[in-house]
């Protein structure tokens, strides 16, 4: 009798030991594929990514809106410097946003456009999609003339474009984004 | 509790954790690749590692380094079987990024890194050594595979001129590299090679081989290589 209940709760004790291997394997094989799949840069960014996924992640909200003081007084690499201390993991689509916005206004001229900045904004603005669940950011600050990653991707889109309409004297009139 | 049960609790243990996180990590870092900058990028293995790995896992099998068996009998539950189908996965995968961690990313010296793992690998399944002897020859091929990679490759395509490039440039004085291109790993990515790789051999050290413990003692038992033990000295005495 004595055996039988020892062999019994042997076994339930293995069975447990297997269940807990089992979800213990299976997750860090899914944390695995995610870092193979997202390519994380840095510790920070793995750790801000392990944050997101599970819903914990939260940007600096000082930085952020220092980041914000800056760029509204058109100082925009310190206005990147700024959100990139309050998004070190760059999974906060808002501030993304923002950093795709300091390259695209630094880029922007009333007689041409920056390429590289566009294309820094454009990277920066890919960033803030992923970090969206349907990959549209909308950011509602009535400073912002572009409102939607749709309208922003649009705008660089059309900087980056060469065409007849860049020798259009009336494009020197448009306002800036 | 008796010292069977003990035995038998720290042996679905090492099954359930010790074995799929040993060959996880393994496949976690030997991925990892760490630059001059401290940028990390994460590369996922080749196809010629993945048949390299499959050939590695032939070789333990065929030298009874790593018994199947052992795991998915079927006296074993269903749990059981998800334990070691676990440890079959996470052992190809730890497998695969160990032979492309070892093996230079492109050009002419990945072609001949491969070749040269081919023929070694090949030569083990013919060769079927014991589980001792292969063991002992993985860590001489993985040594020298990590040698030549980080050490002399590296030091050889280092930017800067240090003590072993001075050394291995007068070794091979007149040998002109001519344009053959390397790009050497970032010296951290030796250093996480190198600790992936004992890992990656302690778990296969590690892996269940032999006789099943309990399963009682063969009259006669056969072993890979068609040597016949004879344990059972009842034999010898003609009973």
């Amino acid at each position: 009798m004595t055996a039988t209940l020892l062999a019994e709760r042997s076994w339930r004790s293995a069975s447990a030991i297997r269940v807990a291997g089992l979800v213990v394997a299976a997750t860090y094989a899914v944390f695995i594929v995610w870092v193979y799949a997202a390519q994380p840069r840095t510790l920070r960014e793995v750790r801000g990514g392990v944050a997101a996924s599970i819903g914990v992640y939260r940007i600096d909200a000082a930085a952020f809106d220092e980041g914000l003081r800056y760029f509204r007084t058109d100082r925009f690499a310190e206005a990147r410097r700024a959100f990139a201390r309050a998004d070190p993991a760059q999974r906060d689509a808002r501030t993304q946003y923002y950093i795709a916005y300091a390259f695209l206004r630094e880029g922007w001229g009333r007689v041409y456009s920056d390429d590289a900045l566009y294309r820094q904004a454009d990277v920066a603005l890919q960033r803030a999609q992923a970090a969206t669940s349907d990959g549209v950011v909308r950011v509602d600050d009535p400073e912002l003339t572009l409102k939607t990653s749709d309208e922003m991707a649009e705008a660089l889109a059309r900087g980056l474009r060469r065409d007849a309409s860049d020798l259009n004297p009336l494009s020197m009139l448009e306002k800036r984004p | 509790m008796t010292a069977d049960a003990r035995g038998a609790v720290r042996s679905v243990w090492h099954e359930a954790f010790t074995l799929p996180l040993v060959f996880l990590s393994a496949a976690l870092l030997g991925g990892l690749r760490i630059d001059a900058g401290g940028g990390l990028a994460f590369v996922p293995p080749p196809l010629f590692a993945l048949v390299l790995a499959v050939m590695l896992i032939a070789a333990l099998y065929r030298c009874g380094a790593f018994d199947p068996t052992r795991l998915f009998h079927p006296r074993r539950t269903g749990l059981a079987k998800a334990s070691g189908a676990m440890i079959v996965v996470a052992l190809a995968a730890a497998a695969a990024q160990m032979m492309a961690a070892l093996t230079p990313e492109e050009g002419l010296f990945a072609l001949a890194f491969d070749i040269v793992w081919l023929v070694l690998f090949g030569n083990t399944l013919a060769a079927r050594p014991n589980r001792a002897r292969l063991l002992s020859s993985l860590l001489v091929m993985f040594g020298a595979a990590f040698v030549v990679k980080f050490i002399l490759l590296g030091a050889l395509y280092a930017p800067d001129a240090s003590v072993t490039k001075r050394v291995v440039m007068a070794l091979v004085e007149g040998v002109s590299l001519g344009t053959l291109g390397y790009s050497p790993p970032g010296p951290a990515t030796g250093y996480v090679t190198f600790a992936t790789g004992l890992l990656f051999l302690a778990g296969i050290a590690a892996l269940p081989h032999g006789p099943e413990p309990g399963a009682g003692d063969a009259l006669v038992r056969v072993v890979p290589g068609d040597v016949v033990v004879v344990p059972d000295q009842r034999l010898d005495r003609g009973l």
